[in-house]
């Protein structure tokens, strides 16, 4: 099995190149929005989820579940 | 009624298209539907109930109330946070899974964290703050976030700065004042695609110095130094036949403990009639084992606690950590929300969670594992204002 | 150009609030919010339909719009940003429509009096006609002045969708998602009902008021419709409506009404108003607008296009 490594140096790159993609995509007008509104489409919509995943994730698995920054440790890591 | 289709006609120029550039020009017509300052204010409590099982035998159970808000202030700024109590009682996590007796155990973890959002015409700027409170740990945390969005807001950028400082004084003495302290960067971008697809990709990287190990193992001596990296991509997707929404993610995070792992999740909000929604979800999550990680099979001349094929004091770094090891593990659950009337709404969540060596994405897994199963039961009641 | 849609009452209305503004009746269905955010963002949508009505209604002395008109043929008179912007509006307006569509054809009003059923006499309107003319308005930097006393610009032509559109940025912009916004009949859809279903929103059948001609499914975007039956008068078999054409000064008679849905409400409603004033080659100006539209022609049949109507 060929080792995957750490993309590190990429990084910075990758998110220029999802940049540049995006702008082919045909812009989105204001009023064509209703329906990204909802809470469901949003990506903080569940953040009081987010405090639960954590709790089911970090004590048990290696990778950090906290998907920001600054949540704080605890004990079970 | 009579009905007529319209004939085929030549076309004309197109001069009527301009009506809408023109219209566009006329001010306030449009939102700026920048992320706003929440208009109502949210309080919540919420109830979690998880019991860890393996081998059949009842190993953890956790009770954990929590306090959950969101106020908005002022029209442009918000303040949220939440306080939580974890109950724990049962059996302690065996420091392998081959040696039985577990001592008993009871603790309670306390935390809370707060975060402050300005909302701006152009983003958000936020501080937060997190503490987290054991008999033998403590943590306080301490973050910044920033978000840019375009003037059309279909790209916002984030960025975030957090540290974190944690003491631990485990009670058996090991070691006493010790400390972690954790640096986190956080690099991502929403990216609307489409008018029902939304995405975002996040780069997040964590450092961390201090202590790592595991104060109540045996055979447990990590690297004072960790650094995790992590890419993760998400997929929002909402279909009009159905008026549901997909929500897909994807990470792949490694760090210098040299674990590696990828996780698959996606979750289907379904709305029904009457306020209710339904939320099936489901799970994948492999990792590799780190570096250091021994599996707990016993010399079989010697037995416990000489491991096979590991000469006592031979290696710098071991732990026989079953998190540290190599395996798949499978969450699926569903959520069941009901909305009364505007302000209140209800919410019941069950998960089970299913770790085995033998799901490893790569690789056949650790040995000498058992199986971890765990129940979720989660109920939460929230008000608005 | 008032049509009356109803709109159809069904459960997870949410909160409704009927008021009058721009000589109508209007609307706003505000669901999925709490009451007392409801409330708060109802009360200042009202309030912005208010401004907007008192800021350019030309029945007030104390106006924008009759102050320019009272200056007719004299000084040049400053206008604020928001009043400049309606003015571009006019003026892309009457390009757009090949000079149809023209704010300055209000005075033939004086001609046509719809509560006495005569038609004005041909050199009546020839009297008129030539203070009817957007190309005469002078504008230089922030000010306008109409160079002929007698001269009158009026934005009823969109006032109305102008303010629906304001309002509904406001609620949008408050965390409303689902509701509506109608004024006098121009209705800009805020979003779906909670449960993801449209809006039906009513059209009336334009020789009977207390008819729906048809229902027409809206989720989001505006739906404004103009039409011969709100200023008229029958004689000898001829109907004669409010919507004048500014060349010649008489009515247009090509179609009973036009109801376009569009993304904003001054686009629907424009794009109606012109597809009456272009009479016979109404529906090709909406083809190459590329509009969903549903009309009824002065024969009374249906034409329709893109359109979720039901």
């Amino acid at each position: 099995m060929k080792r995957l490594r750490p993309a590190r140096p990429g990084f910075a790159c990758c998110l220029a190149i999802l940049a540049a993609g995006c702008s082919f995509i045909e812009p989105v007008a204001p009023w064509e929005k209703g329906t990204l509104a909802k809470p469901e489409m949003g990506f903080d919509a569940a953040r009081f989820d987010a405090r639960y995943d954590e709790h089911i994730y970090t004590s048990r698995e290696a990778a950090p579940a906290a998907s920001g920054v600054g949540g704080g440790g605890c004990g079970c890591n | 009624m009579q009905l007529t289709r319209p004939p085929k006609r030549a076309e004309e120029k197109p001069k009527a298209a301009l009506m809408l550039a023109a219209a566009l020009a006329l001010p306030g017509v449009l939102p700026a539907r920048a992320e706003t300052a929440p208009e109502y204010g949210m309080i919540g409590v919420r109830y979690l109930h998880y019991l860890d099982e393996q081998s059949g035998l009842r190993r953890i159970t956790v009770n954990s109330p929590s306090l959950v808000f969101l106020a908005p202030i002022a029209g442009e700024w918000s303040l949220e946070g939440g306080l939580t109590t974890d109950n724990v009682s049962g059996a302690s996590p065996r420091y392998h899974t081959l040696v039985a007796g577990a001592s008993k155990m009871n603790d309670r973890r306390r935390a809370g964290d707060l975060r402050l959002t300005r909302y701006l015409p152009w983003g958000t700027l936020a501080v937060g703050a997190a503490y987290s409170v054991e008999h033998d740990y403590g943590s306080k945390a301490l973050s910044v976030q920033a978000s840019v969005s375009t003037e059309d807001k279909n790209t916002t950028l984030h960025f975030g700065l957090g540290g974190a400082n944690d003491t631990i004084n485990p009670v058996n003495t090991v070691v006493v004042n010790e400390k972690k302290r954790t640096t986190d960067l956080l690099l991502g971008v929403t990216r609307v695609v489409t008018r029902k697809d939304i995405v975002q990709f996040n780069l997040t990287q964590s450092a961390g110095h201090g202590y790592y190990t595991d104060p109540y193992k045996t055979f447990d001596t990590r690297p004072r130094e960790r650094i995790h990296n992590a890419v993760s991509g998400k997929w929002n997707h909402h279909f009009s036949g159905s008026g549901g929404t997909s929500r897909l993610s994807y990470r792949f995070s490694s760090d210098s403990f040299k674990t590696r792992a990828h996780t698959f999740s996606e979750e289907y909000v379904q709305p029904l009639p009457e306020g209710w929604t339904l939320t099936p979800s489901l799970r994948y999550y492999s990792q590799s084992a780190a570096n250091f990680y021994v599996d707990a099979v016993y010399d079989p001349v010697l037995g416990p606690p000489f491991l096979a094929g590991i000469r006592p004091g031979s290696r710098q770094y071991i732990s026989m950590d079953q998190r540290l090891s190599a395996f798949g593990a499978v969450t699926y659950g569903i959520k069941i929300a009901r909305q009364f009337g505007p302000d209140w709404s209800a919410e019941v969540k069950l998960d089970r969670y299913e770790q085995r060596g033998s799901w490893a994405m790569f690789g056949n897994g650790s040995k000498g594992l058992d199986n971890l199963t765990a129940n979720f039961v989660q109920i939460g009641l929230y008000r608005r204002w | 150009m008032v049509a009356q849609p109803t709109i159809d009452a069904t459960r997870d209305a949410g909160m409704t609030v009927e008021f009058n503004a721009m000589g109508g009746p209007c609307e706003l269905r505000l669901a999925g919010l709490p009451a007392d955010s409801a409330n708060r963002l109802a009360r200042a949508a009202i309030e912005e339909v208010h401004r907007v009505e008192a800021k350019f209604s030309r029945y007030r002395a104390d106006s924008i719009v009759s102050r320019i008109n009272a200056a007719a043929g004299g000084k040049w008179i400053a206008c604020d940003d928001e009043t400049n912007a309606l003015l571009d509006y006019s003026d892309a307006m009457h390009a757009a429509s090949d000079g149809l569509f023209d704010v300055t054809s209000g005075i033939l009003r004086r001609a046509w009096d719809f509560d006495r059923s005569s038609v004005p006499s041909a050199a009546r309107l020839a009297e008129l006609l030539p203070l009817v003319g957007w190309t005469r308005v002078q504008r230089r930097s922030g000010e306008v002045r109409l160079p002929e006393r007698g001269m009158e610009i009026d934005f009823g032509g969109f006032g109305k969708e102008y303010a629906a559109d304001r309002a509904a940025a406001l609620l949008l912009d408050g965390g409303a998602l689902y509701g509506l916004v109608s004024l006098g009949g121009d209705v800009r859809v805020l979003g779906p009902r909670p449960d993801g279903r449209p809006w039906s929103i009513g059209i009336q059948d334009p020789r009977d008021p207390g008819r729906i001609a048809a229902h027409i499914e809206v989720i989001e975007g505006a739906l404004a419709t103009s039409g011969d039956y709100e200023r008229y008068f029958d004689l000898d078999g001829q109907r004669y409506c409010h919507i004048l054409d500014p060349h010649s000064g008489m009515p247009v008679a090509a179609w009973r009404s036009v109801s376009v849905l569009a993304p904003l409400t001054v686009v629907a409603g424009g794009h109606a108003t012109v597809a009456m004033l272009k009479q016979a080659i109404g529906l090709n100006y909406l083809d190459s607008a590329g509009v969903p539209y549903f009309s009824i022609d002065a024969g009374g049949h249906f034409h329709y296009k893109n359109i979720g109507k039901h």
